[in-house]
């Protein structure tokens, strides 16, 4: 199964937290709903950095704020302190309230880890965003589609 | 938007949160992915202390009320209706551009409603 998922390729954020607003500016919703997202993932992130396989970051939460699971990944040419350790690629995902969510959200998190335990210096090293995308079992999805 | 809306919506998906590392699958899949839980339940027990601090005692009350009765107390308002029981909600409040800008609750359940913008 492909996941739909949104994409910037060169992200030009020096923090964790310009990262997640860089990544939030391409999600469909408001101003105000985005910067609700960014101090819930920031609450997640404090609570324990979600860094895997050294360079990979994968903020996330379940939100109110989303009717649909949202996906957006990212890549850093220069790497983004998350603080503690440098990251390259960053796959953040929201997912909603509703009563099967749980479900979906861990079977997406399963999703990942397949992916990341099957092609995950692959995934650090992808050289454009198909690659990228491809390998995280993502179909690309403009903003506003 | 309303302030007051604002806290309700970070609490409730702090809530969120905090039942989904309760949730045996989901702490386990984190923790197989090399995700770190361990610790992360009592930090957020204790921010949801001090996010509940800053909520006035009115809506804090009705947020606790509602989450014991329904689970969820804070719901989005979807194509007019309440997405917790799908009243129909008035319209003067629907069409109102300004309708984030106090906490409103549904006519019939009583859970509290956002606009998404």
């Amino acid at each position: 199964m492909k996941y739909t998922a949104l994409c910037k390729f060169e992200l030009s954020a020096a923090s964790r937290a310009e990262a997640i607003i860089e990544l939030l500016d391409l999600f469909p919703a408001g101003e105000k709903s985005r910067g609700l997202l960014a101090g819930a993932l920031d609450v997640r992130e404090k609570v324990g950095a979600t860094v895997v396989h050294d360079s990979i970051a994968l903020p996330h939460c379940r939100s109110i704020l989303v009717d649909k699971l949202t996906v957006v990944a990212g890549k850093s040419q220069t790497g983004i302190p998350w603080p503690e350790k440098m990251v390259n690629t960053v796959i953040l995902f929201v997912s909603p309230v509703k009563p099967n969510s749980p479900q979906e959200h861990n079977k997406f998190l399963s999703h990942i880890a397949g992916k990341i335990r099957k092609s995950g210096d692959k995934i650090v090293a992808a050289g454009n965003q198909d690659e990228l995308l491809d390998l995280l079992g993502f179909q690309h999805v403009e903003q506003g589609e | 938007m309303d302030k007051q809306l604002e806290k309700l919506i970070s609490l409730h998906d702090l809530d969120v949160m905090i039942a989904d590392l309760n949730r045996k699958d989901i702490r386990k899949r984190e923790t197989e992915m090399g995700l770190h839980t361990e610790g992360a339940l009592e930090e957020l027990k204790e921010l949801r202390e001090a996010y509940c601090r800053n909520i006035d005692r009115k809506w804090r009350g009705l947020y606790n009320q509602l989450t014991r009765h329904y689970g969820n107390a804070v719901v989005p308002a979807l194509m007019g209706r309440c997405a917790g029981c799908l009243t129909r909600l008035p319209t003067a409040v629907c069409s109102d551009p300004e309708r984030n800008l106090k906490v409103h609750t549904c006519p019939t359940c009583g859970r509290i409603i956002y606009w998404a913008d």
